[in-house]
């Protein structure tokens, strides 16, 4: 394994994040080839948190940009800031300035919203961009995003034409409402995140649930990989294991036990349906398939 | 290893992906080599897991993609630092496409034709419609003609004035899209614009969301003689896609296949064959199962903007009760249910099949779409 890569992964476990070597080789080539990286998964994966982490590793700022539906341009990008100017040339009125010196005035910098693209290239250093949920966004957004991906310059009228000296680090992530176009795919390194193996799990509720009995842990990703495996509409993901986990931790619990499951299944399964099917599935096949049963 | 030589490999790597079906670019073949350098090639699984984030960008392709990087780069043996085993497999050729078989039935082959000139008459087009082109209405005899009733030599014809219809119908859609003067909110920044002279707000800009596209889910009954209905349906929403944000397309008889990507751009003699492919004839329909599978692979894609349509006669040879439960899950989620049931089309035709009679309860609108004027009622169905 290359120094880089067990350095990224003790990095990462540093920053409290329970990593594997997939996750640790993308985020080596994303810096390395400087190229975009495109996270999917279900919900609840810890996708997000690659972003953060990254930004911790490289000491570099994290700036976010959360999609959502009708997202456009000037959100992503810049505003003016209209009460302002209003304000401004209010004041102005009197000064018999002419109008030129007032239009250059209200049209410069201190005038200026940021948003989080333009923050983006106008760093000191290179920082880490989240463009996060992309598949929230519009179809169009994303073309746009793609072409501030090329260039990394965004032009704005009124002051002239922004060419990023540090182009930052991107993630995008995605948990696939929307199927992303190829083109957008095409331009980034691309890492699915899967549900934890168990003994990712184990570690993960190690390290994010403090006081958590070590038997404890082991029965709860036991029951979370059973329950994976039902067919269910909303698969819990690891935060439903690490709310899980920090409530039986509240409840001083040192083991799961069939009575304690039915008390605190809200935590896990937030769908009526999935709660009846894992109650078929437990009579059925019994709770042994789920925990330990004594004896 | 001179890098020479791993370039080499990797470039053949990427032909063998390609042939495979992942579309690898000339990009990506560069980054990939790039990449190779800054991964410890004596380590099997980092190269395995670079390559694998540069070449592949969705999940769909990790299997296949595995299954060529085993065939491909064989195992380092463990006292060799560099990767010796950079060999080709003695057949890293993909299963080519075989030649093209001319269906025995005239109507068949015939139908095949109409479909596959669809897409050079798509471009032919764009400069405009010719007006001496004779138009849908003049044609009322066709329009409300089964489809299955016609002969080979309509089919050609009706499918040519299927798609059309449809143009027209995309047309009149993007005529309407016009944004309204008095309603929305206030655009601030081109009221601040055009009023920048006189230092008071007169004149209130406005702007209004755009009108969001509808997205479409179509669920293809192709068993038995449901398939003919399913390719007209299938030629009318294709043509009318620019109108759709999107349009994803399954087809099931007894399994359900995902077929959007073999539906994209491809010559239209190899779509048919998939077409064929999925086709079982022996299984009868398993509806209820088929619908189960869409929800639990491919439930994410359905919101409050898509409309699911289903395109069966609703024989449905499995268990009722789940046929129940999937359209219930698929109503809740998305913005409406369809279904299009060509026997509808004939006068006598009640739906009391199992499968249908437990369905109608789920359904937004239940409709016919055996004949032109049926499919151009549809239209109206997705707010055209």
């Amino acid at each position: 394994m290359r120094k880089e890569i067990q350095r990224i992964q003790e990095l990462m476990e540093a920053a409290d994040y329970v990593t594997d070597a997939p996750v640790a080789t993308s985020v080596h080539l994303a810096t390395i080839l400087r190229k975009p990286l495109l996270i999917e998964g279900h919900a609840g994966v810890g996708k997000t948190e690659v972003a953060k982490v990254m930004a911790r590793m490289l000491g570099a700022t994290l700036i976010r940009l959360q999609c959502y539906e009708g997202l456009d341009a000037a959100m992503a990008l810049y505003e003016w800031n209209y009460q302002k100017q209003l304000l401004h040339i209010k004041l102005e009125e009197g000064s018999g300035r002419p109008t030129e010196q007032k239009e250059a005035a209200i049209f410069s910098e201190p005038f200026l919203l940021k948003r989080p693209l333009l923050q983006a290239i106008t760093q000191e250093t290179s920082p880490v961009l989240l463009v996060d949920e992309i598949d929230r966004s519009d179809e169009e957004f994303e073309a746009f995003l793609l072409e501030i991906f090329s260039e990394w310059q965004i032009t704005i009228p009124e002051i002239g034409t922004i060419k990023a000296a540090h182009p930052p680090h991107v993630i995008l992530t995605s948990n696939r409402n929307r199927e992303l176009s190829d083109a957008l795919r095409r331009r980034c390194l691309y890492l699915w995140v899967d549900y934890p193996s168990f003994e990712k799990e184990v570690r993960i509720v190690e390290r994010k649930v403090p006081g958590v009995n070590a038997r404890l842990a082991r029965e709860i990703a036991r029951f979370m990989e059973s329950l994976r495996a039902v067919r269910l509409s909303k698969v819990p993901g690891v935060a439903e294991t690490l709310d899980w986990a920090r409530a039986l931790t509240a409840l001083h619990a040192d083991h799961l036990d069939a009575e304690l499951v039915a008390e605190t299944l809200g935590c896990v399964l937030k769908d009526a349906d999935d709660v009846k099917r894992f109650r078929a599935e437990v009579a059925s096949a019994g709770i042994g398939k789920f925990i330990p049963v004594e004896g | 290893m001179a890098d020479r030589d791993l370039q080499g490999a990797v470039v053949r790597f990427a032909g063998l992906l390609r042939r495979h079906g992942l579309p690898v670019t000339l990009v990506e073949v560069t980054d990939a080599a790039r990449a190779l350098g800054h991964l410890d090639l004596s380590d099997r699984n980092e190269v395995f897991l670079g390559l694998r984030a540069v070449l592949v960008s969705r999940v769909e392709e990790i299997p296949t993609f595995e299954r060529c990087f085993n065939a491909f780069w064989r195992a380092a043996r463990a006292d060799d630092p560099v990767l010796r085993g950079l060999v080709a497999p003695p057949d890293d050729r993909g299963p080519e496409p075989a030649p093209v078989e001319t269906p025995t039935v005239a109507g068949q082959r015939r139908e095949g034709v109409a479909l596959e000139t669809w897409m050079a008459d798509e471009e032919g087009d764009s400069a405009g419609e010719p007006l001496g082109v004779p138009s849908v209405s003049d044609r009322d005899a066709l329009t409300t003609q089964d489809f299955s009733t016609f002969t080979a030599e309509q089919l050609d014809e009706i499918a040519r004035l299927t798609i059309q219809l449809a143009r027209r119908l995309a047309r009149r859609a993007s005529r309407r899209r016009r944004p309204a003067k008095r309603r929305g909110l206030v655009d601030l920044r081109r009221t601040f614009r055009a009023n920048l002279t006189r230092g008071e707000i007169i004149d209130l800009r406005r702007r209004r969301r755009k009108q969001k596209k509808v997205r479409l889910v179509l669920l293809c009954d192709v068993s038995g003689s449901m398939d003919l209905y399913s390719r007209f349906l299938l030629q009318f929403l294709y043509a009318l896609q620019n109108v759709f944000g999107r349009v994803e397309t399954f087809t099931f008889a007894t399994r359900l296949t995902r077929v959007t990507e073999h539906l994209r751009g491809r010559p239209y003699r190899q779509v048919l064959r998939r077409l064929t492919d999925v086709r079982d004839w022996s299984g009868g329909t398993r509806i209820g199962a088929s619908l189960a599978e869409f929800n639990r692979q491919w439930g994410h894609l359905l919101d409050r903007r898509t409309i699911v349509i289903v395109l069966s006669d609703g024989w449905d040879t499995g268990d009722v009760d789940v046929l129940a439960t999937e359209l219930l899950r698929i109503r809740r989620r998305a913005a409406r249910l369809i279904w299009l049931n060509p026997l509808l089309g004939n006068p006598s035709y009640e739906p009391l099949t199992r499968g249908m009679a437990a369905a109608l309860p789920f359904l937004d609108w239940f409709a016919a779409a055996h004949n032109l004027e049926s499919l151009r009622a549809l239209a109206g169905a997705l707010r055209l």
